[in-house]
């Protein structure tokens, strides 16, 4: 499944879609005063820069050529006055441009996240989280640059040779027409460069992600590598990876070391052509020398337009292709939505009933076969079976993170798809297997339960879970940081914090499941203790894996294959010696052999070295 | 594969490191490129003189023009000449860079292959103690710092001083006063530039960083998924991500209008001086001082004094950051290798695998003692259960054999010879360890059977090894069999899983000594009982030490060391300990009461 993604993004080329060009423009669409003003601004330093070389030229031949002292003064305070206009032209040009950009990658990231956050979890089990991160990331850079430098640049490189070829076609037509001619050559040559150059530079940095995948592998598997000697051949692996990176980066950074000479080197021909037809017409007296200097900068300046238009170009496909993804991504439809014309609720106490109900994922492979059952109110149920018989997707149905295939789930009498998302999702309380805490401060993962708690509620919440000891055990308490990820605190005391969590969002549902690596004894203790306080009253859910869990339900249901295959309480089940009994004499002699063993880890993090 | 011919001459490291003066060291890491970079600064040289007399045969050019009139065959040489001069500008810059160039990038290509090898050869110690990230940060993005120095800033600084001194000695020549009229505004555009791309360099930095915190949170949102989705918080969410981006937006704006400040402020201040020191040319030309010619020689080459100026802040500012990445990379390889020969004592049977500790105690840190006074003995192919809990010293002991560490004090003895005698490398080539999860990676099933056995496998001896380690049916089980990939573009395996791939991989190394962690807590009932079976074949005829988690894997041992906080606290034979009060006995009971607990709970709820 990855591969298809990792091979999206090495794609070089991509088809110019117009669609694509349409929505990037549709982007700017808010933004049209400011781009007006900074094209404004591009054509204003572009004309100017190319109407310098005539100011020059008059300096020469009205100035000096003619011995005017005056005219000389007059000239060079107008060049300043257009020095000072041209400046201001440029700084709207770069100030207005670059906020746009700016603006531009906030609205791209801002959008994605906004839409990320709409979609169903099913798209996240599918596509990889390292491939979301880059298109909010690094895709939506490129599409902003494209905008704005991109345009900008364009826009300057073609006034700006207008301009150029404007002013030489009124000074002199035949070196005009010289300048002209070239003009088409160093634009192509100037193209097959940069695409050249450009697909070298990607291949570089795809070697280099390799090369860094490499060391990172090796360092991570340091002790294997010493332990197997496997030095010597590793060294040899890598030096296939990092030739290649050579050899790429190499080729990349050659062509551009001959690119500009030889560009120039083309300019030389008209260069030198233009000196002897400009130097016969000056001996003539048909031309002055401020013209034919003038020509010669001109030649000498549009090297620089030619090289920006080619460079944008080449930088164009790939920018085209991070659009099309983020695009992509956008088009993205979430497969739970709300229905029309919800049912408003405010608690969802009530039965809670499956009828009939069937799911598959997108393979067909039937997950939930016809399951039937009701819950009465308040009831706690117990979930168990092995590893694939169903138990997570029937949760994952209750809380709507996906809806049946098949049939109907009611909770309090209605079906709940009459509900919203929102009202259901507030309404149940769920603890996962392994807790997932935002990095941030224990009350702030606490918080999260319910925004508006106060300090006092989120402490009392924490008392009843059981978990107010240990944060106080903490340095600084409750404002303790959990790392990323909430990595500073163990399996156990993750756990907690996301009981605490729930019991403070007060849901009408609850739904765990349970751990399954060893926690210590008295925290365990304190785990039960918590679930408990969450259980009371309320309708629950347990995939249990703790006998003391499983017997205190009031109902076990065991899951095999999609299907109920049995259920009723801990003694009808014991009793009826069959797939129940074997589960839980096998719990029972894995619970008692890690309890009694003194040398059991406790936690199962504990590292080798 | 046979051994290829090394690309490059090795580094010098003695002269890399021993210099107080990072770029003294900058200049030993281009060993073997010093002639490239010296044609590279000749053709600097070159181009800048070429660009010169471009400026100056214009000039004269003109002047010969407007005096005497050009004409036929002496205006065409001229024009030639010109392009002529063009032409060698640009080969001197072509050549120049490409020097420059070459030399970056093969001395950085030998950089990256001196740290990854550097880096895989450090002491165990050294890579439990450093972070994998911060490791991986010196050796590609540091590196890639001073590859830009020795392309681009060392070239740069190095081009832009001399065409600003060339340009202003031949400004100079046409008239000094006039040269150093035109130089007025330079130490000013410099100071400002370092000053801004100081600044400039420490928003852009401020800015990153918020980029980094923005990629946190996406990845903490996305990763978190399930929870958001469960309270329902995608708002709250997007307002804190909002929050964040909103920082970021503010920051890139921050640093987008000191751009937008500095460039037309600095223009105007250089185009002040070039107005000035124009009008000042134009005025000497009227006054007769100087010719047309000389005064368009002038104006050309004035724009060659000024403009690159600008930039020299941002080369100064680059310069500093590359010596600072130097300094992060001179860290690493300052860090010594382990010493992998030296010891030369290699029996020529190969070893038995006897061996003794006479009193070993072993510590990581100072008066920390792991392993405290710790002596036993086991003969050839005995196999010695440990057991304890964690932090006990287990995995520390076994850690000494393969030399991972050296002891503190007291000796091992393999064979009777003491370990320090045998080289690393040859100690680890007669020793097997099977972890807990091993690590796997990211290449195929097969090249991780593989990974380490220095020797042409065929594939039936690979499926041998592979059903003997009972994962044989679970390869075949996958679509692209034993090339099916490992890890996150291939395959997930499970730790039993990769556990039987390590145990495949060590038959096939056919190792005299065996170190193994057997934990099965992770597996169903079927495939611990092939587990165990496997693991049974491999350890006939071994010396092995079991890191043992269980009880069954005790019973059968020659041997079993009880230990606690860092000493032996019971040893001996599965009887005789059996006979002994201690934990061992408590251990083994435990069996016994599972049973009769199991039975009076049925009872219990049979009687109900």
């Amino acid at each position: 499944m990855s591969n298809q993604y990792n091979e999206e993004e090495l794609d070089d080329v991509v088809s110019l879609k117009s669609g694509v060009v349409g929505r990037l423009l549709k982007a700017l669409k808010p933004y049209w005063p400011q781009m007006l003003l900074a094209v404004v601004g591009i054509s204003l330093v572009s004309f100017l820069d190319a109407y310098f070389t005539v100011l020059n030229k008059r300096i020469i031949d009205e100035g000096i050529v003619a011995k005017n002292l005056p005219m000389i003064i007059s000239l060079f305070r107008n060049y300043a006055l257009i020095v000072l206009a041209q400046m201001f032209g440029f700084f709207i040009m770069i100030y207005i441009m670059g906020l746009l950009a700016e603006q531009l990658r906030y609205d791209f990231r801002k959008n994605l996240f906004h839409h990320l956050q709409s979609l169903s979890l099913s798209y996240f089990s599918k596509t990889p989280l390292g491939w979301i991160m880059s298109r909010v990331t690094s895709d939506t850079e490129k599409m902003a640059d494209l905008l704005t430098w991109g345009v900008q640049d364009t826009i300057w490189a073609v006034t700006n040779i207008s301009f150029a070829m404007y002013f030489m076609l009124q000074l002199n037509l035949t070196l005009a027409l010289i300048v002209l001619l070239s003009l088409p050559v160093m634009i192509i040559v100037s193209f097959k460069f940069r695409v050249k150059i450009y697909h070298h530079y990607r291949q570089s940095r795809k070697a280099n992600s390799k090369m860094t995948a490499a060391l990172n592998e090796n360092i991570t598997g340091v002790r294997v590598v010493k332990a197997l000697r496997r030095e010597a051949k590793n060294l040899e692996d890598f030096k296939v990876l990092s030739t290649n990176m050579y050899e790429e980066s190499y080729r990349a950074v050659f062509l551009s070391a001959i690119y500009l000479p030889t560009i120039q080197t083309i300019s030389a021909i008209s260069l030198v052509l233009i000196l002897w037809r400009g130097g016969l017409q000056v001996a003539g007296g048909t031309m002055t020398v401020g013209v034919l200097q003038a020509f010669i900068s001109y030649i000498m300046m549009i090297l620089w337009p030619i090289q920006d238009l080619a460079r944008v170009y080449a930088e164009m496909q790939n920018a085209v292709a991070s659009s099309e993804r983020v695009f992509s991504l956008l088009d993205m439809q979430p497969e739970i939505r709300n229905r029309e014309n919800l049912l408003p609720v405010d608690s969802l106490v009530g039965d809670v009933e499956f009828e009939n109900v069937s799911f598959h994922y997108d393979d067909d492979e039937p997950v939930i076969k016809n399951l039937s059952f009701h819950i009465p109110q308040g009831q706690n149920v117990a979930l168990v079976g092995t590893t694939g018989g169903g138990k997570t997707t029937i949760v994952n149905l209750l809380c709507r993170f996906y809806e049946p295939t098949d049939g109907v789930i009611r909770i309090a009498g209605h079906d709940y798809t009459q509900y919203s998302l929102e009202d259901i999702q507030s309404r149940i309380g769920v603890v996962l297997q392994v807790p997932h805490l935002f990095s941030g401060s224990i009350r702030d993962n606490l918080r999260y339960g319910r925004l508006d708690a106060t300090d006092e509620e989120i402490e009392e919440a924490a008392k009843l879970a059981g978990a107010h000891e240990f944060i106080m055990n903490f340095e600084k308490g409750y404002d303790q940081d959990v790392g990323e990820g909430g990595n500073q605190l163990s399996v156990g005391q993750k756990q907690l914090i996301s009981i605490a969590r729930a019991l403070l969002a007060d849901p009408d549902i609850f739904i765990m499941d349970e751990a399954t690596s060893s926690v210590d004894t008295l925290t365990e203790a304190l785990i039960q203790k918590g679930m408990h306080q969450l259980m009371s009253g309320r309708t629950s859910f347990i995939i249990a894996h703790r006998l003391s869990t499983i017997k205190s339900a009031d109902l076990i249901m065991v899951i095999e294959g999609g299907q109920i295959i049995e259920q009723g309480n801990h003694e009808s089940l014991m009793r009826a010696r069959g797939h129940y009994y074997n589960l839980y004499t096998k719990q029972f002699r894995h619970d008692l052999e890690t309890k009694y063993n003194p040398f059991a880890d406790q936690e199962t993090e504990v590292s080798a070295a | 594969m046979s051994k290829q011919k090394e690309p490059y001459i090795a580094l010098d490291m003695s002269k890399v490191l021993g210099n107080k003066n990072k770029l003294l060291s900058l200049w030993h890491l281009m060993r073997g490129y010093h002639f490239h970079y010296f044609v590279s600064t000749i053709f600097l040289a070159l181009a800048a003189f070429a660009r010169t007399g471009m400026y100056l045969f214009l000039g004269s050019f003109i002047d010969r023009m407007m005096n005497e009139g050009l004409m036929g065959r002496e205006l065409t040489l001229s024009a030639l000449g010109f392009g002529a001069l063009i032409a060698l500008q640009a080969l001197s810059s072509f050549m120049s860079s490409w020097m420059a160039n070459f030399t970056a990038e093969n001395t950085t290509r030998r950089l990256r292959d001196y740290l990854f090898d550097h880096i895989q050869r450090l002491s165990y110690s050294y890579h439990s103690e450093s972070k994998t990230g911060d490791l991986l940060e010196r050796a590609t993005s540091d590196v890639d710092t001073l590859r830009r120095f020795f392309a681009e800033q060392a070239i740069s600084v190095g081009r832009i001083v001399m065409i600003f001194i060339i340009s202003f000695v031949a400004i100079a020549r046409i008239n000094l006063r006039l040269a150093l009229v035109s130089i007025i505004i330079i130490p000013i555009v410099l100071v400002i530039s370092i000053i801004f791309f100081k600044r400039l360099s420490k928003a852009y930095e401020a800015y990153q960083e918020q980029g980094a915190i923005l990629t946190t949170d996406l990845q903490e949102n996305l990763s978190g998924v399930r929870v958001v989705k469960a309270f329902a918080r995608q708002n709250y969410e997007i307002e804190k991500f909002d929050k964040e981006n909103a920082e970021k937006f503010r920051l890139g704006r921050k640093f987008n209008w000191m751009h937008a400040l500095f460039w037309p402020l600095s223009d105007i201040i250089c185009s002040a001086q070039n107005i000035g020191s124009s009008f000042y040319g134009a005025t000497m030309v009227l006054n007769g001082v100087m010719t047309l010619g000389q005064y368009l020689s002038f104006i050309g080459l004035l724009g060659w004094l000024i403009w690159p100026i600008r930039n020299l802040g941002r080369l100064i500012i680059d310069t500093s950051r590359a010596l600072v990445s130097f300094g992060r990379i001179s860290v690493v390889m300052e860090a010594p290798e382990e010493d992998m020969k030296s010891a030369t004592y290699q029996p020529k049977d190969g070893i038995k695998g006897q061996i003794t500790f006479e009193h070993v105690s072993f510590a990581y840190e100072k008066d920390f003692l792991v392993l405290d006074d710790v002596s036993f003995s086991c003969d050839a192919g005995q196999v010695v259960a440990l057991l304890g809990s964690t932090g006990s010293g287990k995995t520390s002991l076994v850690n000494l054999l393969p030399r991972f560490y050296d002891v503190t004090s007291g000796q091992i003895l393999l064979d009777g010879v003491n370990l320090n005698e045998y080289s690393r490398e040859f100690l680890r080539s007669q020793i097997g360890i099977v972890e807990q999860e091993p690590f796997l990676f990211s290449c195929s099933i097969r090249d991780n059977i593989t990974y380490g056995v220095h020797r042409e496998v065929s594939q039936e001896e690979i499926e041998e090894a592979a059903r003997e380690a009972a994962i044989h049916d679970v390869i075949l089980g996958f679509r692209h069999g034993y090339d099916t990939l490992v890890g996150e573009r291939g395959v997930t395996l499970s730790g039993g899983q990769k556990q039987r791939i390590a145990i495949a991989r060590t038959l096939l190394l056919n190792p005299r000594i065996l170190i193994l962690d057997d934990s099965t807590s992770s597996v169903d009932m079927e495939t611990e009982v092939e587990i165990r079976a496997a693991l049974d074949r491999l350890m006939t005829n071994r010396t092995t030490f079991i890191i043992a988690h269980r009880i069954q894997s005790i019973m059968n041992a020659d041997l079993i060391l009880v230990f606690d906080k860092g000493k032996i606290i019971q040893m001996g034979e599965h009887e005789v300990l059996l006979n002994q009060a201690g934990i061992y006995k408590d251990i083994y009971d435990i069996q016994a009461r599972i049973d009769s607990a199991l039975q009076e709970e049925i009872e219990h709820v049979e009687s109900i």
